[in-house]
């Protein structure tokens, strides 16, 4: 019952997306430190580089851009499974505090536990995603009233506290430790990608492979949740579990995310919303638009990081902000 | 033996009984309203009985089964409910919206089959909103919306349908217009059909039986002729109503009333 029109404007949606997504992988890949002539990209890609040539593009910047638009991906897709569930148009996962659960996961891993460097980069992730998900576990078990079950906007409300107060335990832990050790965190916080090898690619891609297919065979159901309460239960939604199981999935994603790029926020507010604004908030329809959104948005700010001044890059996720804060300004007043 | 009864119901918020030991039967394929003044139960009794809320002792039995026990999307191809004044969604349309209440018969990737979209078109149809099929829910007037809904409601094809206050916000026309509706859908489809109205004289009209709550407890259980009496509406109501004959069709109606002396502040 999808007006056709929507369809089309979909499937067209779609196709520009990726073409975007490709020309600014192209255009990243001309630019900036350790680049690749663009009349260089083509054979180097069948094979014809040079050693120097081939390096750079399948072992730094291939890995780099795939992480990129894989994270942006896992954002925006967690972003709209929130959205749904909690039938707040203003909900992403670094506003619920999912963000800073990860961030003070690092930040005391990195502080307290030494691990050699050989395996540090690979345990890091490991520790992000159990930080978020402890949070995530507080959160709901706050936001969970055994009379009425779980209160969306009371998740919401707990998510936001939480986010605060973690920051502030944060900025405990920060400023009690050494110089050396606070700037590595300072860039995790502001999301500098910094997971940029093929072993990031199968950290995150397992999750995505899996979790894209699952939310849009749970589409029907996020439709229902976003509708009414009493609604959904009248058609014979399981209200409670469906929430418990797509939260987890939500949490899971940006989880993931946030442990190779670091500390990004927006992504999953910005995509959902762009996505239902083009075509309409059937979520089989707006999902697809607003995984591809959130990878272009995410790649395209790494882009712009990296080039924008000359002699260093401004982490992504800093960019994504500056993009970010104005829109959320700009939903807030609408509303 | 009726199909949906409830047996020594009791609903309450916190420590607050609402509804107290309700042991009520719903008449099958008939049309039953509940009135009663406000906070007296009657949404509370409405909510309880569509499992939308739960109840703190007693059961509500369908076919026999505590609803509370059952597989709550079997139960949503027996019985549909609209809420009171739901919302919709920015955007969404008339034909999604009713598409979403064949949820009940979907699996996995929830594509509509054939089947589901004559459902559809048949419940777009029987409520006057096919011309509407492509519009945003949002866009329609009040009177529009709540036809879409029922639309949704019926696309469930359930036996049984609930509807809280269907007539609010409506104007005479559009009230009539759905209550007419659900009286054709009750003769022709034999569905049985449980309401909530404010309206005494649209209750007696519509209902075959009438429920009539005070306190969460029942005051008269019958045709409209048992309840739609002085007395009765002396107790639910507190006022003093003169009851007579609507002309056209031979039911009781409330012609004028008053407060009781002494129940005015």
């Amino acid at each position: 019952m999808i007006a056709p029109h929507l369809i089309r404007r979909q499937r067209l949606i779609i196709f520009i997306l990726c073409a975007l997504i490709i020309a600014t992988f192209i255009i990243g890949l001309g630019m900036g430190a350790s680049s690749v002539s663009f009349d260089r990209i083509i054979p180097t890609i069948l094979g014809n580089g040079t050693f120097k040539e081939e390096f750079v593009l399948f072992s730094i910047r291939l890995p780099r851009i795939l992480i990129t638009v894989l994270a942006g991906m896992a954002l925006a897709l967690s972003g709209s499974i929130l959205q749904s569930i909690t039938r707040n148009d203003l909900a992403d996962p670094g506003i619920i505090g999912i963000n800073a659960g990860a961030g003070v996961g690092v930040a005391i891993f990195f502080l307290f536990f030494p691990v050699d460097v050989g395996s540090f980069i690979y345990v890091l992730p490991a520790v992000a995603f159990l930080g978020a998900l402890l949070t995530a576990i507080l959160i709901y078990a706050f936001s969970y009233s055994k009379k009425e079950g779980l209160q969306p906007v009371r998740l919401v409300l707990v998510g936001i506290g939480f986010s605060m107060a973690l920051s502030g335990v944060m900025i405990v832990l920060i400023s009690s430790a050494e110089r050396s050790k606070v700037d590595f965190i300072a860039k995790w916080l502001a999301g500098n990608i910094w997971g940029n090898d093929w072993a990031f690619v199968w950290a995150i891609l397992p999750w995505l492979v899996i979790l894209i297919p699952f939310t849009l065979f749970k589409a029907n159901k996020l439709n229902l949740l976003n509708l009414s309460e009493p609604v959904a239960i009248g058609v014979g939604v399981s209200l409670e579990k469906e929430r418990i199981v797509l939260l987890l999935t939500a949490v899971a994603l940006a989880a993931s995310a946030v442990s190779v790029t670091g500390g990004i926020a927006f992504i999953g507010l910005l995509s959902p919303h762009i996505a239902k604004a083009l075509v309409g908030p059937r979520n089989q329809l707006f999902i697809p638009v607003a995984i591809l959104t959130g990878g272009w948005l995410l790649l395209l700010a790494d882009t712009i990081g990296r080039n924008i001044i000359n002699f260093s890059s401004i982490p992504a996720g800093i960019i994504v902000s500056l993009i970010g804060a104005p829109y959320f300004i700009y939903l807030l007043f609408k509303k | 033996m009726v199909r949906l009864y409830t047996d020594d119901l009791s609903i309450g918020y916190g420590d607050r009984l609402i509804v107290k030991e309700l042991s009520i039967s719903i008449p099958d394929k008939k049309i039953t309203t509940i009135i009663g003044a406000n906070g007296c139960g009657k949404s509370t009794l409405l909510k309880t009985m569509t499992r939308i809320i739960s109840q703190q002792s007693g059961a509500v039995l369908l076919d026999g089964e505590n609803i509370a026990k059952q597989n709550t999307k079997d139960l949503a191809s027996k019985m549909a409910i609209l809420p009171q004044t739901p919302e919709s969604v920015s955007g969404l349309t008339v034909g999604e919206l009713v598409s979403y209440g064949r949820f009940p018969y979907q699996k996995g990737l929830g594509r509509l089959t054939k089947e589901d979209y004559d459902v559809i078109e048949w419940a777009l149809d029987v409520t006057g909103t096919t011309e509407f099929k492509y519009r945003s829910v949002d866009a329609l007037s009040g009177g529009q919306r709540q036809r879409v809904w029922i639309a949704m409601a019926l696309a469930q094809e359930t036996e049984i349908i609930f509807l809280d206050e269907p007539t609010t916000y409506l104007d005479l026309a559009h009230q009539l217009e759905v209550l007419n509706l659900l009286q054709k859908l009750n003769e022709e489809q034999e569905r049985t059909i449980i309401m909530v109205l404010h309206d005494l004289n649209q209750a007696a009209r519509f209902a075959d039986y009438i429920i009539a709550l005070k306190d969460g407890e029942i005051v008269k259980a019958g045709n409209c002729e048992d309840v739609m009496t002085a007395e009765v509406l002396e107790k639910v109501f507190a006022i003093d109503a003169h009851i007579g004959i609507d002309p056209r069709t031979n039911k009781p109606m409330c012609v004028t009333y008053d407060l009781l002396k002494g129940a005015e502040k």
